[in-house]
């Protein structure tokens, strides 16, 4: 309340004149006065402060999308009908007492965090890029495995071939009735594994190894063929072949080439 | 009188017998030379040798078996296809046929249709898909691997049973591999169906995963999810790029191996000079 002699009658003729005589008159008296000064200039702060607070409210509604709005808090609404009333629960409960101490508070949250971290850390070594589970290679993948198997496939393929041989002409030495590489079917499993060769020789363009492969294969056909009734004789003309061709050289040959590339 | 007839008898044979022989020797010697002629790849002199015992020697037993020989012989030529495709069926239906060459000539009757239906004869691979479920288990299995390979993946996919069954049956490692790759062609979930179905030792790998990512990227450039029976197969087919630069870090495919063996499945994590990185790991 103030304690300023000029009554509200007076105050109130003072506002009801011109502006410019009102504007004097107030200067005039605010001069004399302390307690209206003192007034004034609490107004005038107020008015200044409630001036930043409008320029804050400007920028914030600035900021908002009014189109969407109604839509968001619409949605909103709908999401919130949804969830099942429940009573609040307070799991964290148990920790309020620790309100009053933060220090304990933020050591204990401390922990738990990182207790959590150690679990996912020693959980998986690693972290996995993905978790998909089904097979898949890309066709041109699995073409470039295939030329890999055809070298091993080739390179075991010959390396059998040549302890056949070795054995049959050993066994033809020896004098022996049938090689053991013959009585137990090896020329014919290995005939067999030649069938997937041939393709894959042709498509991967390994002609040399091809040719070799192809030799043998005759060989072991016409031993597999003989080798009921064999011979010594039959063994002799068999090796004399095999030697004249050069062939246990060549299996050789292709062999390392093939061991370069793998 | 008996003694008459048998007198009779034993005449003709002797007048006969030294006939026959000459010609066994003479019709062997000729196929003998056919066959070493087909060894030396020597096609043209192979086939005229080949015709020459059936024009000299109609009846002799040689003539069919010389039947496989003229079909190696028209395939070896090249561009008489058909006819090669013929001369396995006539070896098939012959009487001399022998059963070493009867595998082989359904193996070569499987090669020339699939050829035929490459060149543009779809119907060729009927020959194929119709030994899919041939008696013979080497046939069977040979069909299948071969059909795995059609351009036409509906058709493709016909294989895949067989192929199954390999996985499922088949101990020789170097078939199990044909038919997983195969099988990864055609039909990745059955393989995944029959890798899931075969019991394993408890804590051994089923599965082994690359993802290559090229510097700052997020999707992989190359994505691979096989049968961890594959894992040294699939590590050896990795593009040469990718191979240079494990080996820059010092990581060969034993090594790699070894690494995430022992680590039980952790994630092996290579990065190249490049910025791109290599992520290898088993499941």
């Amino acid at each position: 309340m103030t304690k300023c002699a000029m009554s509200e009658t007076r105050r109130e003729d003072l506002l009801a004149g011109d502006p410019e005589g009102r504007r004097k008159a107030m200067a005039e008296h605010l001069d004399k006065c302390p307690e209206c000064r003192a007034e004034t200039e609490a107004v005038e702060r107020l008015l200044q402060e409630t001036e930043a607070v409008r320029a804050e409210i400007r920028a914030a509604a600035a900021s908002v999308d009014w189109e969407t709005l109604p839509g968001l808090i619409a949605d909103r609404a709908r999401a919130a009908s949804r969830k099942p009333e429940r009573a609040p629960s307070r799991p964290w409960g148990w920790l309020l007492p620790l309100g009053m101490k933060p220090a304990l508070a933020g050591l204990i949250a401390g922990l738990v965090v990182g207790a959590a971290a150690m679990y996912f850390v020693l959980r998986a070594p690693g972290s996995r890029p993905d978790r998909d589970l089904g097979f898949y290679a890309s066709g041109e993948f699995l073409d470039r495995a295939e030329l890999e198997m055809a070298r091993r496939n080739t390179l075991d393929y010959l390396e059998k071939s040549q302890y056949v041989l070795l054995d049959v002409f050993g066994s033809a030495r020896a004098g022996s009735v049938t090689p053991a590489a013959l009585r137990s079917g090896q020329t014919r499993d290995l005939l067999a594994r030649k069938k997937y060769l041939n393709g894959q020789l042709e498509r991967f363009q390994m002609s040399k190894a091809k040719a070799i492969c192809d030799q043998i294969e005759m060989l072991f056909r016409e031993l597999s063929e003989i080798s009921e009734e064999m011979s010594a004789a039959e063994f002799e003309r068999i090796r004399g072949f095999v030697e004249e061709r050069q062939l246990l050289l060549k299996i050789n040959l292709v062999r390392k080439e093939l061991e370069r590339e793998i | 009188m008996r003694k008459t007839i048998a007198f009779i008898g034993l005449a003709v044979i002797l007048s006969f017998g030294p006939g026959l022989r000459a010609q066994t020797a003479a019709d062997e010697a000729l196929f003998r030379e056919a066959k070493l002629l087909v060894f030396d790849k020597d096609w043209r002199a192979a086939l005229d040798k080949i015709g020459e015992l059936g024009d000299k020697y109609p009846s002799s037993p040689l003539v069919g078996q010389a039947l496989f020989y003229k079909g190696e012989c028209l395939n070896g030529l090249g561009g008489r296809e058909r006819e090669a495709l013929r001369a396995y069926k006539d070896y098939l239906k012959s009487a001399e046929a022998r059963a070493n060459l009867v595998e082989e000539a359904e193996g070569r009757i499987i090669d020339l249709s699939f050829d035929l239906y490459d060149g543009g004869d779809a119907a060729a691979l009927r020959e194929v898909e119709a030994r899919l479920e041939h008696k013979n288990m080497v046939v069977r299995y040979y069909a299948a691997y071969k059909l795995s390979l059609a351009k036409d993946k509906k058709t493709a996919a016909k294989a895949a049973p067989v192929l199954v069954r390999i996985v499922e049956t088949e101990k020789d490692p170097e078939l199990l591999d044909r038919a997983r790759i195969a099988l990864l062609r055609v039909s990745p979930e059955s393989l995944k169906d029959v890798e899931d179905r075969t019991p394993v030792r408890i804590g051994s790998p089923r599965m082994l995963r690359i993802r290559i990512r090229e510097g700052g990227r997020k999707e992989p450039v190359f994505s691979l999810n096989i049968p961890f029976a594959l894992a040294d197969l699939a590590l050896s087919a990795l593009d040469e790029d990718d191979k240079a630069a494990l080996r820059k870090k010092g990581y060969d495919i034993k090594k790699i191996m070894g690494d995430l063996t022992r680590s039980k499945g952790s994630i092996l994590k290579i990065t190249g000079d490049d910025g791109s990185v290599i992520e290898i790991w088993i499941d």
